[in-house]
Parts: C-alpha cells; structure tokens; sequence
C-alpha cells in the first residue's frame, strides 16, 4: 500500500506501433518498456533521437493509445481526463496559441483548472515573473523567439501547481543561461516534494539533475538505474598511484599522517555518462535484443 | 404572392416529430454501437470490443453530464480570438462591397421592389454568414491538431465534450455579433433604398365637385414622378388629404408653404415593408360541378398538383373553413369595413381575351359566399374578378343580407362557435379558379416589419449555427480540406434532402437511381412499364436497395431550406412564432447528436498522430 502510493509513473509492458492510414505496421518505437516513477524523485529518460522518449511521455499523457500494454498516472489509466488535475506537460516544442500574449496564454490554460480567479492571476503573474519575461507579458508569442516561447511553455506546464511535471526535452533552445535556470528550477521543483519526469537526449542535461534514469535505445529500456551508481567504475580506485590494496592505502594514509600530510581524494573515479552511453549502444549493436526489465539495483 | 406549404400546428407537429426523432436516434445509436463493437472485435476479439464499448459509453454519460461552464467557456473565448485573429471582420467588407452593388442593380422602381430588397439582403447575409460558419467551424480544429496545439490544450483537464462544445458556442457568438451587424445594415439599406418621397402643389389640383355658392369641395390631382410612379390625390374640404395606393405602397402627407403656395409634401413611404399575420383555414374542401362532395377538384394539368380547380359556371366550390373567427379577433374599432380577406387565385383559361397582354386580360368573374350553418347554404357576399396569381382582398360585412332580405350577423349567426366558411365560385363558364389551402387567409393584423426582419434574421442564424455544428464534428476526425468539403456535402445533401427523401421513398416517377438511368440509355419514357423479366427484377432489387440508402441519408441530413424565412419575409407574411418554434427544435434536434458524434470522434482518436 505505502509503495504503490509512491508510485506517481508505472508502465506495464507498454508498447507502441505506429501504423499508417491503411492499418500497415511503420514503426515499433516502444517495445515493452516496465518503469516505475516514485514520488519526490527526478526520473531521466535518455536515448538518442528516434529511441522512443516522446512516444512514451505521450502514452503516458493519453495523447497516444498503446498497442498493448498499459500506462498508469496516479494510479488511473492514462486516457483519463482527472489525472491532468494533478500534472503539468512541457511539450517537445512549445505548441501555443500564436495569437495570444503572455497573459492571455496563462490565464486560457489557468481557467482549464478549478482554480480560483484571485490565486490565477496571482499565478500568471508570478511564473511570468519566474520565467523572466515581465518585460513581454503583452506582446503576442509570433513575436516571441523561440527561447521565449518556450519559456512560456514552462510557466504553462506550472500554472496549476502540479505534482508531476513531465518536461520533454526542456533544455532544447534555451541558451546556457537558461539551461542553467531551467536545471536549477527542476531541482527545485523537486525540494517542494514534486516528481519530475523528464526527457533527453543531451547527457549532461540529465547527468545534473537526474536522480534516476533509464536509458532507451530504438524503443528498448536498455538501462535503468540511479545515476551514480551507473556512473560509479567500483573496481577501479582512483589514487594517484597504481598497485595498492586497501592495506596499502591504509598504510598510505597512516603514512601520510605519519609524516603530518593531508590526504585529498581517494575514491572509485565515475565514468562520464557519455561513456556508458556509448558502450551501451555498442553493446545492443553486438547483441541486439538485451534488455533490463524492471529494477534490480538496491 | 402566397407561401405554398402548410404549417402543421405546434403541438401536433411535435408529438409525430419527436417519436420520429427517437426513431431515427434509436437507430443511428443502435448501428454506431453494433458497427464499433464488430470493428473492435476483428482486432482484439468480442470480449474485450464489449468491455470497449461499454466504456465509451460509461465514459460519454460521464463526459456530457460533468461538462463545467468554466472550461467550455474559456474554449469558447480561444474560439472568439481565433476567429478575430483568420480577421474575419473582412466580412463586413465584402458585404458592404455587396451593398454598393446591389444599391446600383436593384430596382427601386420596380413593381415590388421590397420583396427584391429583402430578398437581396437576406440572401447576401446568409450566404456571407454560412460561408465564414463553414470555413471558421471546418478549419480550426484540423489546424489545432496540425500545430500540435491541441496537445498543450488536452493534457489540462479538459473532456473532450467541452472541446467540441467551447468551439461551438465561440464560433457561434462570433456568427452572431456578425449577423447582427449586418442585418443592422441591411434594414437601413432596404428602408433607404425604398424611400422616397413626392409633393404636389395646391394649384395643380383641379376641382371635381362644386357646391353651390361655387366653392370647390374636393380637389384631385397627381402627385410628382419619383420611381416610375405616381400617386392619386384628394383633398376634401376640410383640408384632409388621401393619397391612393400605387405600387404597394402609400404616403402620410403634411402641407406645407413653399413661395407662398400650399405645397403637399410626403413622407416616407408606408405599407410596403410589412408583416401581414395570415389566419389560415383550418380545412380546404370542394364541391363537384354537381353541387356534390368531392375530394379534390379538377386536374387541369398542372404538374406539381398543389392546386386543386373548380369548373367556372356550375355548382363547383372551393370552401375554407376557418376557425376562431370572433369578434375579439377582429373588433370593429380596427376592422371597420369588414373582415379583410386575402386571396390568390390561379386562373386557367380555356380561351384568352383579345391579346395576351395580362393588363388588358379581363378579369374572370367569381362569387364569394360564407355558408350558413343553419341551411349549411353559402350566402353570396359579393361578385369579383380575378386576374391570374394576382392578390386581392375582399372584404366580408360584419353583417351580411340574405336573398331573402333578412340581415345576419357574420359572427353571432354566422360564426356562432367561431367557425366561418368561405365558399368561392367560378362564374364564367369555361374558365377555371386553381387553390390550395393557403392561398385564401384572412388578414387579422400587421405584425411588426422590423420584428419579422429579425425573425428572418433567426432562420439564418439556425442555419448557421448548424452549419457551425456540422463543420466541428467533421473537423474532429478529418483533415481541414476534407472535414470542409464534407461539410458542404452534407449542406447540399441538406438542399437537396426533400428531393432524396421522395426518391428514396419511391415517390418520384420514373423509379429509382438504376431504373432512371435504365430509362435515360434506352430512351424510355417516365411512364411507360418495364417488361418484366429477370433484368427488371434486378434492377428493381438494387433500386430497392439504393433507396433505402437514399431514405436514411435523406432522414439524417437537415432539410437545409425549411430553416429558412427568407420567402415569408420577403413576400411580407409574419414568420408566426410556431414556425419560428419548430425550426429551433428541429435545428437543437441535429445539434444534439451531431455534438455527441464529433465528442466521441475526438475522444477515440489519438490526438498525436
Ligand atoms: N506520428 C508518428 N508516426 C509514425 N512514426 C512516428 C510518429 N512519431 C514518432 N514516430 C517514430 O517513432 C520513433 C520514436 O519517436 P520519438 O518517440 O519521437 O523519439 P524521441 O522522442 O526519443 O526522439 C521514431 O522512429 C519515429 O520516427
Ligand atoms: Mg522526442
């Protein structure tokens, strides 16, 4: 009971086809995935472009219908209406009504909730205000960059306070001090106890704020775990000598203070998640087919 | 100038519709869930198709009855600014672009230049109106799916029944502040394209009656040429002035002083933009040229049948029976010399006048008579002439002498429960009067003009909030182009319905589809028989089949122009709150399922392909 409570994301064997007009199978981009997402964490799907992370968070949104399978928000099943109470959505590119401002914008999306009008305004005030565009709240968004835009796409997605966010991609046309910004809110988001489900597919994106990530690769779940603990190399020690065991170390060390030294590091090194990346492309290339299903780290 | 179809009385015509209605209803439902459910089988096998379709069905009560007012609203007010953004004020221009035309080509010399005027404007105003109806309706949510925009929108807690219903409503508002508008226009455009005015000097009067010291009485003259017309004058010795009718219409006059001469001036004219309120006879029957009972009268040939003749110079009548004829109806402080009655009679000659001019044709001669329930006689009233379509009123006494001499009054003796017949008679032998029940009503009153307009206005409106429907539940599973030209279809399969239905109904001579077209290779004629053989009978099966198809489509297509008051305002009747009643319902009729269809088309489909 207390688990499942936690459970904000589950997919059950989800799986997707995407089929032409004639009912003709075009392409398999999700091939049973089973994830998890518990309250409170930030989930990371990664994958290079193709592998499927869209797909997923559409199916999740009830945007899609699965082929097969099933996917679970709260706990309902994900074509029902009431789950969106409770959840904001970046989309990939922010899809905005071009001939409204930033004000009309929030307060459109605002009115779809059951929110009071005073807590609305107050609202749409703020997360312009958070997003940095005070200075363009009334002009129409044709004439936003896309920069801007998108950054209205993330004061959409936070309009009703939600517990979940599922941000797709949300670094993409953002410049570095946006990325930076964008990084830091998620991690804030997270402070204030929400979950966040967040996709992409540029590793440092997700290497910062991920708690956990799962790793797609042409619609396979080919990863999945926490972030340091993927990155973490354990049979390497990284010291700045070669060939001690942990006697020698404790003898170094003994033999360090002995002589009044301070020592600085010594720890398992992390590889970059670029790394893993790599070698997990490489290896789903030499065995097609693999695949982890469900989690299995402590 | 009549209106040639009966309306059915409100109560009555709401009871047969709403069981047909339900019928029809029943079984649309019935074929959408059978034709789901055997969709959803061949997939995933019948278990899971019924678990399906049971929840679609659980899941649409849920979704039509929690619809809140909030969301459905703000969907509205993105429709609203949609609409204001594809600018389509440009409308005005093109309508004020219309107006300028129209204000060089039409008439106003005319010989019935308001009923061109009105049917001027209210055709531009509907045609512009349905035309942004169906583009704003058709494209707007395609494109919200092409853009993707749809996506931000689903993903808040909005039912796809308020999807539908927010665009409806938006669309429609924005219909109606620009139907309103322009029809604001067109009033002031046909009240100003009719007016003007004449004015005659005193002195060009000339006196007719001389009283005996000399002095003249009553003077006469004609008014100034304004529209190829001119009005006949008289000026009584008090002073009071009396402008005769020409051309539909008449003037209220003020004299004035001009260089030191008595000038009459007229004021706008009157009489011509009106709303007469027709009482209908509730029963039209005849009697043969022997005096007895008949169904019908004569077929002179007339194709459509709609009129039914009597034979000039026998016993041959056409009687109306009309009901609540009182006195309250028609007090004689407002109905003086009588009861007006209108009348439009078609007039078949077996042989013409001198020329065929119409204006030299002699009228042919008729009796009009109101029967004594007593005797269950006719009473003659009075003799007339008809002329071919042309309106004539008559009026009958308020008291009416028999041959006999004795003086009965029209409705104590006449009308004691309030019920009247009219009995008309042919005179002439060898001529023939032509009637349908409406070509003969009384006229109780004027309604307001303005008022009709609007109501004319509201038939537009129908339509086009139709339209709008139409085109949003189209627009849920079609792309923009095709969710357009389905939409067109339907409005022409709509037009066109009446007809279908009767083909489909094996009304229409000449049989059905493949039997027409049977006939048209081979030449045959509509009547003649096919030889029977196995041929026939296979082109009758398929027939039968086609026709069923044609009768359903036909049963499900809005019968596009009984939407319409156009005519009736036009010809100048009052569009009467029953008609205005039954079109509304039957517009709300389609808009219900039409709704629920483009909700459940939305909702079944994946909003990311
Ligand atoms: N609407 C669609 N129709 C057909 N194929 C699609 C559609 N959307 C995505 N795909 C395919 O599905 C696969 C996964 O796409 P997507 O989930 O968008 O990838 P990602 O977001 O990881 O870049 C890709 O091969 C893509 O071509
Ligand atoms: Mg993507």
């Amino acid at each position: 009971m207390q688990a499942s409570n936690d459970v904000v994301i589950e997919t059950r064997n989800l799986t997707k086809v995407y089929r032409d007009f004639w009912g003709r199978q075009k392409v398999r981009a999700l091939k049973a995935l089973d994830l998890e997402v518990r309250r409170g964490e930030i989930f990371g799907l990664l994958g290079p472009n193709g592998s499927g992370k869209t797909t997923t968070i559409k199916l999740l949104l009830g945007l899609l219908f699965p082929t097969s399978g099933q996917s679970l928000v709260f706990g309902r099943d994900a074509t029902d209406v009431s789950k969106n109470e409770r959840l904001g959505y970046l989309p990939e590119e922010s899809y905005l009504y071009r001939f409204l401002n930033a004000e009309e914008t929030l307060d459109f999306y605002g009115r779809l909730f059951k929110i009071p009008r005073a807590v609305r305004r107050q609202r749409t005030f703020e997360l312009i205000e958070m997003v940095g565009l005070d200075w363009a709240r009334r002009r129409q968004l044709k004439e936003y960059s896309k920069g801007m835009v998108r950054r209205i796409g993330l004061a959409q997605a936070l309009i009703n306070d939600p517990e979940l966010i599922l941000l797709d991609e949300p670094t993409t046309g953002l410049d570095p001090i946006g990325t930076r910004e964008m990084k830091d809110l998620i991690l804030k988001l997270r402070d204030q106890g929400k979950t966040v489900l967040m996709c992409s597919h540029l590793l440092a994106d997700v290497q910062d704020v991920c708690d956990r990530i799962a790793i797609l690769y042409q619609g396979e779940l080919k990863e999945l775990g926490r972030v340091d603990n993927l990155l973490k190399v354990r049979d390497v020690t990284e010291i700045r000598a070669s060939g001690l065991d942990a006697q020698a170390q404790q003898e170094i060390k003994a033999v360090i203070e002995k002589h009044q030294g301070k020592l600085l590091s010594m720890g398992n090194p992390t590889s970059t998640l670029e790394e893993l990346f790599l070698k997990i492309i490489r290896e789903s290339e030499a065995h097609p087919g693999r695949r982890v299903r469900g989690e299995k780290e402590s | 100038m009549v209106i040639e179809y009966a309306i059915v009385p409100f109560l009555e015509w709401l009871s047969t519709s709403f069981v047909y209605w339900l019928m029809i209803l029943g079984g649309v439902v019935a074929a959408a869930l059978i034709g789901s459910w055997l969709v959803v089988t061949l997939r995933h096998g019948p278990v899971v198709a019924f678990r399906c379709v049971g929840r679609v069905l659980s899941d649409t009560v849920v979704d039509l009855a929690l619809i809140a007012p909030r969301r459905v609203l703000a969907m509205a007010w993105l429709a609203v600014k949609e609409s204001i953004r594809r600018r389509v004020v440009v409308v005005f221009a093109v309508f004020l672009v219309l107006l300028l035309f129209a204000g060089w080509f039409l008439d106003p010399a005319s010989s019935e230049p308001a009923r061109l005027y009105l049917s001027f404007v209210l055709t531009a105003t509907s045609y512009l109106v349905l035309l942004l109806a169906l583009f704003l309706s058709a494209l707007s949510l395609p494109a919200d799916i092409k853009n993707k925009t749809l996506h931000t929108v689903v993903t808040k807690p909005v039912r796809p029944s308020e999807i539908v219903l927010g665009r409806i409503l938006g669309f429609t508002a924005v219909g109606t502040v620009l139907l309103g508008i322009m029809a604001l226009m067109s009033y002031v455009f046909v009240v100003r394209g009719l007016s003007h005015t004449h004015q005659v000097a005193d002195a060009d009067l000339r006196a007719v009656e001389q009283i005996d010291d000399g002095e003249p009485a009553i003077r006469q003259g004609h008014s100034s040429r304004v529209h190829k017309h001119r009005h006949e004058v008289t000026v009584d010795a008090s002073g009071g002035v009396r402008v005769e009718l020409e051309h539909g219409h008449w003037h209220d006059v003020s004299a004035g002083q001009s260089a030191g001469e008595t000038v009459y001036q007229f004021g706008p004219p009157r009489g011509r933009l009106v709303a007469r309120v027709p009482v209908y006879a509730r029963q039209l029957r005849f009697k043969d040229p022997t005096g007895e009972d008949a169904e019908e009268g004569v077929n002179v040939g007339d194709e459509w049948g709609y009129r039914s003749f009597i034979r000039g110079g026998s016993l041959a009548a056409a009687i109306w029976t009309f009901e609540d004829i009182t006195t309250d109806r028609f007090p004689k402080s407002s109905f003086p010399d009588g009861l007006p009655l209108e009348m439009t009679l078609e007039v078949f000659r077996t042989y013409k006048g001198q020329t065929d001019d119409p204006k030299t044709i002699p009228g042919i001669l008729g009796s009009l008579s109101v029967g004594d329930p007593k005797t269950g006689k006719p009473i003659e009233v009075r003799l007339f002439t008809a002329k071919d379509f042309a309106t004539d009123v008559q009026y009958i006494p308020r008291q009416v002498e028999t041959p006999d001499g004795r003086k009965l009054d029209l409705f104590k003796d006449l009308a004691p429960d309030g019920r009247l017949e009219v009995w008309i008679r042919c005179i002439q032998p060898m001529q023939y009067f032509g009637m349908a029940r409406a070509d003969v009503y009384f006229r109780a009153r004027n309604a307001q003009f303005w008022v009709n307009l609007a109501k004319g206005y509201f038939g537009i409106w129908l339509q086009m909030v139709l339209v709008i429907g139409i085109g949003a539940m189209y627009s849920t599973f079609l792309s923009g182009p095709i969710a357009l030209l389905a939409t067109m279809g339907t409005l022409l399969g709509g037009f066109f319905s009446r007809f279908m239905g009767d083909l489909g109904a094996g009304a229409v001579m000449g049989g059905g589809p493949i039997e027409s077209l049977y006939r048209l290779v081979t030449q045959k004629n509509l009547i003649q028989d096919l030889e029977p053989g196995l041929k026939t009978t296979v082109i009758e099966m398929i027939d039968h089949v086609l026709e069923y198809g044609l009768w359903v489509t036909s049963s499900l297509l809005p019968e596009f122009d009984r939407f319409s008051f156009s005519e009736h305002v036009a010809k100048g009747f009052d569009v009467s709150g029953n008609l205005a009643a039954q079109c509304a319902l039957r517009s709300l009729a389609f808009l219900i399922p039409v709704f629920v269809a483009g909700y459940l088309f939305l909702k079944t489909r994946e909003v990311a392909r």
